[in-house]
């Protein structure tokens, strides 16, 4: 079992995610697939962190970071998501184009 | 022994992220979501990062999960269910597919440096020095970040119009009527 | 000694009590200024007491507003002869055309019911520009460094663009007034340039530290010289000395009073005041010293060809200010340190009653100030005439008025100190002086009446009392120069590298300078009341100087010029450049390339969430592929 076998798995992880994002039509499943995303990153940071000859912390520091603005970022998106829904009666991203050109 | 615990970790976590991205029904997304968190957390196990994989229980498998749940409930239509999901798939399923190779490329690439090193634990000391001595200024911005996070929350997710909550005399709440966003403006 | 500082309180008081609280004080808070400054007045005589007690100083007070790093800046005081000398004359004056000026400012005022005599509407402003006025200069004379030194000289600048424009009504005094702000400021560059050229090279505001320095010769003399010019640049705008010299007939639109306290003590003196106290630094340097003399003798003579010349009153009274000051500077290029002070104290007095006694024949006259139009005038007003007489007199130089004594002084000094050529046009210089005073003596207050002459009465007492004060001043005050019970002014009013200078009379200078003096205003008594047809012959004769003169050596038209077709000529080129490249391109350029990018770039933005997300994917793609590639 060497970091290949990680760095494979976090790939594998970090594709299905943005997959998710790009396909989903549903905000709170786009949301789900950035989480998967952030997730394989984390799988990697902790991953190379540890296959280090002289082991450092700050794999481990920058992934505890990561998972808190993941926190901080999934409570603020849903509030997005509730507030859309409520006022368009949709969470589907593909109805949204507010931004369009 | 490890290997089998590798691959059985790496199959909850891929199974469930495919899971997440493939079903239709958003509950059970969401229930995939968790088992592929619980498969990162044995893969966080298995590098040695005992702390990082509690945290990952926590904070994924207990508050992430439960919040997206709610905000399901809330959010909750038939149509739903009925939404025809995946209209790009095979867009998204080439950009992913793509990005997947180049990762997996870069990485049997370099397989001869990467290999040479035998992994090892951090201990949750070293962890915490590390993390309130080095790293304490960005610690407290943490801090700050989810505080100003939670207020956000607050006041997108609280009903009625953001100005209203400006005006002294407390406005009542006007529901904003479905409609009257101006997508598509030209 | 050491609470001298306290004196400009007083009127600065006045000033803020004045400016804010006016509306709310009797007589919208005149008494008040008045008080102060008499307040001042009395203030300042301990501390001449004080000082000729201790020996002539200088004594200097520190004082710390704040320092960081080797920046000390202080608000001290530097107490020596001079400025107590300054101190006196100042508040004295002031407090003359201060009580002056409770006549003077007020006029008919029409009204409903008829016109009756009333303050001018904005007395309080008047009063309130007064204190702030005599303040300024207080604090100039006293200040220790040249930052303290700088603010009240710009004060100064100040107060008198307030001054002169008081009657803001009128466009000429609005003109007037950003002349003389204008014009100074000129100047002003210079002594501030100057300034920070000095401190530059020296490291301390400190004026005595400044002097030891160059007294000692740490300064190349190349710098001292530029130094000493620039600074002096500053006083020939604040002095009003050739060539900055064109504010001077114009600000003769403010309140005749406000002249009084302009020429006698606030304003113009402030030059005289600062090279005298710099004197070192001109000592140092000869080629500086030799610049003020020329620069000096040059504006006595203009000032006093041009007061020949003149048909104003009042113009008459600053052409001859102009030409004093020019003396005094002549004096101190000179190295006569004595001379100039004692000349700038006598001639204060003098002229301070000059200026009120014209105020007063104006006040008689319906602000008439064309002298051709006066006439007569010193029986219908006998004070004010009596005063005038003396003013002029004075400062032709007859004994034993005061300004015989400090102009005899001057004589001497330039004889001793400087080339020939400069005592030459002394000479000259002295005769015009008593030519142009007889002039307007005798056509002003003496021959036959004219139009409005003939209703003239004299003023109340507030406008004569300082009249006759200043008047008994007038013949006083030059004794201070003679050793009578002590050693005279030269023993306390002197420079420490020359030492003690005490009054001689001179056998050759004395009485040349009588005799031209004499000749002067014989030839003038004659010309104008014996043979009125020699002075048209004269005029036709020399038609070009005559226009010459009246035209003030056409330096405004020059100056227009120069500003016209150089300055905004200039200017218009920078402000094309600025408009065309700077604005148009350089600002307006970015905004409308990001608009125009923007309305084609708009086009293709879908607005569909998945595309923001398929464009962040392969931007990061490429981006990871360059790093990988690249490394």
């Amino acid at each position: 079992m060497t970091l290949l076998h990680f760095q494979l798995l976090a790939a594998a992880l970090f594709s299905l995610g943005l997959y998710g994002v790009l396909a989903r039509r549903n905000a709170v499943l786009v949301l789900m697939g950035v989480e998967l995303m952030l997730n394989a990153v984390n799988v990697n940071l902790v991953a190379f962190a540890a296959y280090r000859d002289i082991p450092i912390a700050t794999g481990q520091v920058i992934a505890i970071f990561i998972i808190t603005l993941a926190a901080a970022e999934v409570g603020l998106a849903l509030a997005v998501v509730l507030r859309l829904f409520r006022s368009r009666g949709t969470a589907d991203v593909d109805a949204i184009r507010g931004m369009r050109g | 022994m490890e290997l089998v615990l590798f691959t059985i970790a790496a199959v909850l976590s891929v199974g469930g992220a495919v899971g997440v991205v493939t079903v239709n029904n958003v509950v059970h997304a969401a229930v995939y979501l968790l088992v592929a968190m619980l498969g990162v957390a044995a893969v966080f196990v298995l590098l040695y990062a005992e702390f990082l994989a509690l945290v990952q229980l926590l904070i994924y498998g207990g508050a992430v999960t439960m919040v997206i749940l709610f905000a399901l409930m809330l959010t909750r239509r038939s149509a739903h269910e009925e939404q025809a999901e995946h209209v790009r798939w095979p867009i998204a399923a080439g950009v992913s597919g793509g990005v997947f190779a180049l990762l997996a490329t870069v990485s049997l690439l370099d397989v001869e440096r990467l290999n040479s090193a035998e992994r090892t634990g951090i201990s949750l000391e070293t962890l915490g020095r590390t993390l309130f001595e080095e790293w304490a200024i960005p610690f407290e911005v943490a801090s700050l970040v989810l505080l100003i996070a939670v207020v956000g929350a607050i006041v997108i997710g609280r009903a009625g119009r953001i100005e209203d909550m400006a005006s002294p005399e407390g406005a009542p709440p006007r529901h904003v009527r479905p409609g009257t966003g101006r997508g598509g403006s030209r | 000694m050491e609470n001298a500082w306290l004196i400009p309180l007083f009127p600065l008081g006045a000033f803020v009590a004045l400016a804010l609280f006016r509306r709310f004080l009797p007589g919208q808070g005149k008494w008040l200024a008045v008080a102060a400054v008499i307040a001042a007045f009395l203030a300042a005589w301990p501390v001449l007491f004080d000082l000729v007690g201790r020996g002539v100083g200088p004594y200097h007070f520190p004082r710390e507003w704040f320092s960081a790093g080797p920046l000390f800046m202080g608000w001290g005081t530097l107490v020596d002869p001079l400025t107590v000398a300054m101190l006196l004359l100042v508040t004295f004056v002031s407090v003359l055309v201060q009580v002056y000026s409770l006549g003077y400012m007020r006029h008919e005022v029409k009204g409903r019911r008829g016109s009756h005599v009333a303050d001018d509407p904005r007395i309080g402003w008047y009063y309130a520009a007064h204190s702030l006025f005599t303040a300024s200069m207080l604090t100039l004379v006293l200040a220790d460094n040249l930052i303290l030194l700088y603010v009240a000289w710009e004060l100064v600048g100040l107060c008198s663009y307030l001054l002169i424009g008081f009657w803001y009504e009128r466009p000429s005094a609005v003109g007037a007034a950003k002349k003389a702000f204008i014009t100074t400021r000129i100047g002003d560059v210079g002594l501030l340039i100057g300034i920070a050229l000095l401190v530059a090279h020296t490291g301390t505001f400190d004026i005595s530290a400044n002097l030891e320095m160059v007294e000692h010769g740490e300064l190349s003399s190349g710098i001292t010289t530029l130094v000493a010019l620039l600074l002096f640049a500053g006083a020939v705008g604040k002095s009003a000395q050739f060539p900055l010299f064109v504010w001077l007939p114009d600000a003769m639109e403010g309140p005749t009073p406000v002249s009084a306290l302009i020429h006698a003590a606030t304003m113009v003196t402030a030059g005289v005041f600062l090279v005298a106290r710099l004197l070192p630094l001109y000592e140092a340097s000869e080629a500086a010293r030799l610049t003020v003399a020329s620069v000096g003798l040059l504006s006595g003579l203009m000032g006093a060809s041009m007061a020949l010349a003149a048909t104003d009153l009042k113009r008459i009274l600053a052409f001859s200010t102009m030409s004093h000051l020019g003396f005094m500077f002549l004096a101190l290029g000179a190295g006569g340190y004595t001379a100039a002070t004692f000349h700038l104290l006598t001639h204060g007095v003098s002229k301070a009653m000059l200026f009120l006694a014209a105020g007063s024949v104006m006040h008689a006259l319906h602000d008439e100030t064309d002298i051709r139009r006066m006439g007569g005038l010193a029986r219908r007003m006998p004070v004010t005439g009596t005063a005038f007489v003396l003013g002029a007199l004075a400062l032709s130089g007859v004994p034993p008025l005061a300004a015989f004594w400090s102009k005899d002084e001057i004589l001497v000094a330039v004889a001793n100190g400087l080339n020939p050529v400069f005592l030459v046009g002394f000479l000259i210089a002295i005769v015009l002086s008593a030519l142009y005073m007889a002039r307007a003596v005798r056509v002003a207050l003496f021959g036959e009446h004219r139009a409005d002459a003939a209703h003239a009465h004299e003023s109340g007492w507030v406008m004569k009392g300082p009249l006759a004060l200043l008047a008994v001043c007038t013949v006083l005050v030059g004794l201070v120069a003679l050793p009578l019970g002590f050693d005279g002014v030269g023993s306390f009013l002197f420079d420490a590298a020359h030492g003690p200078h005490s009054f001689k009379a001179d056998p050759v200078w004395m009485p040349v300078g009588i005799v031209l003096a004499l000749a002067g205003l014989g030839l003038g008594w004659w010309l104008y009341d014996r043979a009125p047809g020699r002075v048209e012959a004269l005029r036709s004769r020399f038609g070009a100087l005559a226009r010459l003169l009246e035209n003030r050596y056409y330096l405004d038209p020059a100056y227009q010029w120069l500003v016209d077709r150089v300055v905004l000529a200039a200017g218009r080129v920078i402000a094309a450049f600025d408009r065309r490249w700077v604005n148009d391109v350089g600002m307006d350029g970015p905004g409308v390339a990001t608009l125009a990018v923007g309305t084609r770039l708009r086009m293709h933005v879908s607005g569909f969430f998945a595309d923001y997300g398929l464009a962040v994917a392969a931007g990061a793609v490429a981006l990871a592929l360059l790093l990988w590639l690249g490394a």
